[in-house]
């Protein structure tokens, strides 16, 4: 098990209203569930990463940063709970949460 | 005069012939004396063609062949090195040469053999080119194939995978060689004639039936929401926006994702009836939901698949088949077809390099390459234009007297493999040393980034085919390369240009929205789906039954 937090610069996500939270993945062997909730400062994402899978915190640092950079998700608190998931998953799974807050 | 040339190859095989005559009745031997048939009839210095491929095999010969121990000097030609007998050959040092296309079966066995010196490679081909050759420096002296019946005359009929035996039988017949078929049954009528009596000289009725790999079906049980995406973007960003009539796909779960997206996120798109309509593809049992929809025009393929047989029978408008239903196939046309006729390949790899090289090559397995260099590159003799090709063609090609037509040669790769091995990187493993040494300094490249036009993965699409220099090609790859060593050199500003410019694009620039990307949108959940999509004419092999 690993823990690690990080916030990374975004641009504000205007969050839809009505909606308090959006959910992608499940905790399953080689998957990842992704949280996203209100809750950071308006001008980054914050991430709250816990994995089974220890030792490549770089590479998640990587993809979160990117991730932050290329979306707007500012004001935003993503909890990732992961349980090996393979390194293609993770992207498509932050993706997913996302998509999901702006095409509710 | 004596060696002025004249009919000495005719007289030749008449003698060959003569001293095996005992052992035969008309044309039929008995299996007990297939090695005494081979023994005497194989010559040190032949070039000798053993048929065998990566679904069927002329196993019972192979197995005959590899029981002798005085032959030698053999000049091995055969498409795949993919049974145990055929690896006996070299053990026994029956071989001097060996030119062939395809060793992954046997690929460890294979570099074993070669870094004990008994492995004396020719040249490693793909398929058309093994073939073509057949017809110009490589024409078999002997050739031992296989096929489903036999009439008394001996007549062939070859089934489903018909593959490549007529490539075979052609050349060797017509040069005076000899020709010898192992078959499953002796009849006294065939479905169909596929070989005429003419060009065989002995048939034998092997005490089992040839094996048949079942290479082509995909569980899409197997299939995981990660392809399901590639499969969106794939569709929305290569087969809308060129509008692709005609395609091949290979063999991999990503292009099995596309072809269960067809009737659902395809049809959803209104896409049918526009793409998608004629395919150079084995009857892959992952296509029988978009068929049954009404999506596909026709297909021609190179070789059958197990268990398809009744459904195509029962499907003559789409495949190609013999008068009583029986599934045609044919590899050098079918890979002719792919090469000229398609619009687009589309093909799956272990490993791509920062300038869009890829191989399925790994250290000590020497693969080979089969068939996808043939239709995984640019046919600079194609001259009939197609909306597609002429797009890809404006992209590539804007200056004037350049070739207007470009094919669609799209890559589909996840970032990375099993076990967190990256897709992506700096240097191919089949430019190891010792891989390097047997190929006599030619890299065994699958497809040539030179000949890719997409590369598609989970992260993004490159369009490769638009770059202008190779450093904004190798820009592109990188910013597609997920979070691989060679991904994570990417510059941002790069990338965001060539996102400005439409050369990568991500899911969001497709109007991809990844939240819909799950395995439910697949319009068949596993292999029972598909039996039920096929109205029960579908008969999947044991293997891939669990219920």
């Amino acid at each position: 098990m690993e823990k690690f937090q990080k916030s990374f610069p975004s641009a504000p996500l205007a969050w839809p209203s009505g909606k308090t939270w959006s959910l992608a993945g499940v905790v399953g062997s080689a998957n990842l569930e992704v949280l996203m909730e209100p809750g950071a400062a308006a001008d980054s994402a914050e991430f709250d990463v816990q994995t089974s899978f220890p030792g490549y915190q770089d590479s998640w640092l990587a993809a979160l940063s990117d991730f932050s950079t290329h979306y707007a998700l500012g004001g935003t608190k993503v909890t990732i709970h992961d349980q090996g998931a393979a390194p293609v998953v993770i992207t498509m799974r932050l993706r997913q949460a996302l998509d999901q807050l702006i095409h509710p | 005069m004596a060696d002025a040339p004249s009919d000495t190859r005719r007289r030749n095989k008449a003698a060959r012939i003569a001293r095996v005559q005992s052992l035969a009745n008309g044309k039929i031997v008995p299996h007990e004396k297939t090695a005494d048939l081979l023994g005497q009839v194989i010559e040190p210095g032949d070039i000798l063609c053993l048929e065998g491929d990566n679904q069927k095999q002329a196993d019972f010969l192979a197995n005959q062949l590899a029981s002798l121990d005085s032959l030698r000097d053999i000049h091995l030609v055969m498409s795949c090195i993919t049974l145990p007998d055929h690896v006996a050959l070299f053990k026994k040092g029956m071989v001097k040469q060996v030119d062939f296309c395809y060793a992954a079966p046997q690929g460890t066995a294979v570099a074993e053999l070669l870094a004990a010196g008994q492995f004396p490679i020719g040249a490693i081909h793909t398929y058309n080119e093994l073939y073509a050759r057949y017809y110009i420096d490589l024409t078999p002296r002997v050739a031992l194939i296989a096929a489903v019946q036999a009439d008394r005359a001996g007549n062939l009929f070859l089934g489903a995978n018909t593959e490549e035996t007529p490539a075979i039988v052609e050349p060797t017949a017509f040069s005076d060689g000899v020709v010898i078929a192992q078959v499953n049954e002796i009849v006294d009528t065939l479905p169909r004639v596929d070989i005429p009596a003419d060009q065989v000289d002995f048939v034998i009725q092997a005490p089992y039936p040839f094996h048949l790999t079942a290479l082509f079906t995909r569980d899409p049980a197997a299939i995981t929401d990660v392809q399901v995406l590639i499969a969106m973007m794939a569709l929305r960003g290569i087969y809308a926006e060129y509008e692709v009539q005609s395609l091949n796909h290979g063999i991999g779960f990503n292009t099995a994702a596309i072809e269960l997206l067809l009737p659902t996120y395809g049809e959803e798109l209104g896409l049918k009836g526009k793409i998608c309509k004629y395919w150079m593809v084995n009857p892959l049992p992952t296509m029988i939901p978009a068929i049954e929809s009404g999506w596909v025009d026709t297909v021609f393929s190179v070789g059958g698949e197990v268990g398809m047989e009744r459904y195509t029978a029962a499907r003559s408008d789409i495949y190609f088949t013999g008068r009583d239903g029986s599934f045609h196939s044919n590899r050098p046309m079918g890979q002719l077809a792919g090469h000229y006729a398609v619009d687009m390949f589309v093909g799956a790899s272990l490993q791509v390099d920062i300038h869009g090289n890829s191989s399925t090559v790994s250290k000590n397995r020497i693969t080979g390459f089969g068939g996808a260099p043939n239709m995984g590159c640019q046919p600079a003799g194609r001259r009939h234009p197609s909306k597609a090709w002429l797009k890809a063609g404006r992209e590539a090609n804007p200056g004037p007297g350049s070739i207007p037509g470009r094919k669609l040669v799209v890559q589909i790769v996840e970032t990375f493999q099993a076990g967190r091995v990256p897709t992506f990187v700096d240097s191919l493993d089949a430019q190891d040393p010792s891989i390097m040494s047997a190929m006599q300094g030619v890299p065994p490249i699958m497809i040539y980034g030179d000949d890719v036009t997409h590369l598609l993965t989970e992260e993004g699409l490159a369009n490769l085919g638009a770059c202008r220099t190779p450093e904004e090609r190798t820009a592109a790859i990188r910013a597609v390369a997920g979070y691989t060593p060679v991904g994570l050199q990417r510059s941002a500003a790069e990338t965001a240009a060539l996102r400005a410019r439409g050369i990568v694009k991500f899911p969001e620039d497709l109007g991809v929205s990844p939240a819909q990307a799950n395995r439910g949108l697949l319009a068949a959940q596993d292999i029972k789906d598909l039996v039920r999509w096929s109205g029960g004419l579908y008969d999947p092999p044991s293997q891939f039954i669990d219920w």
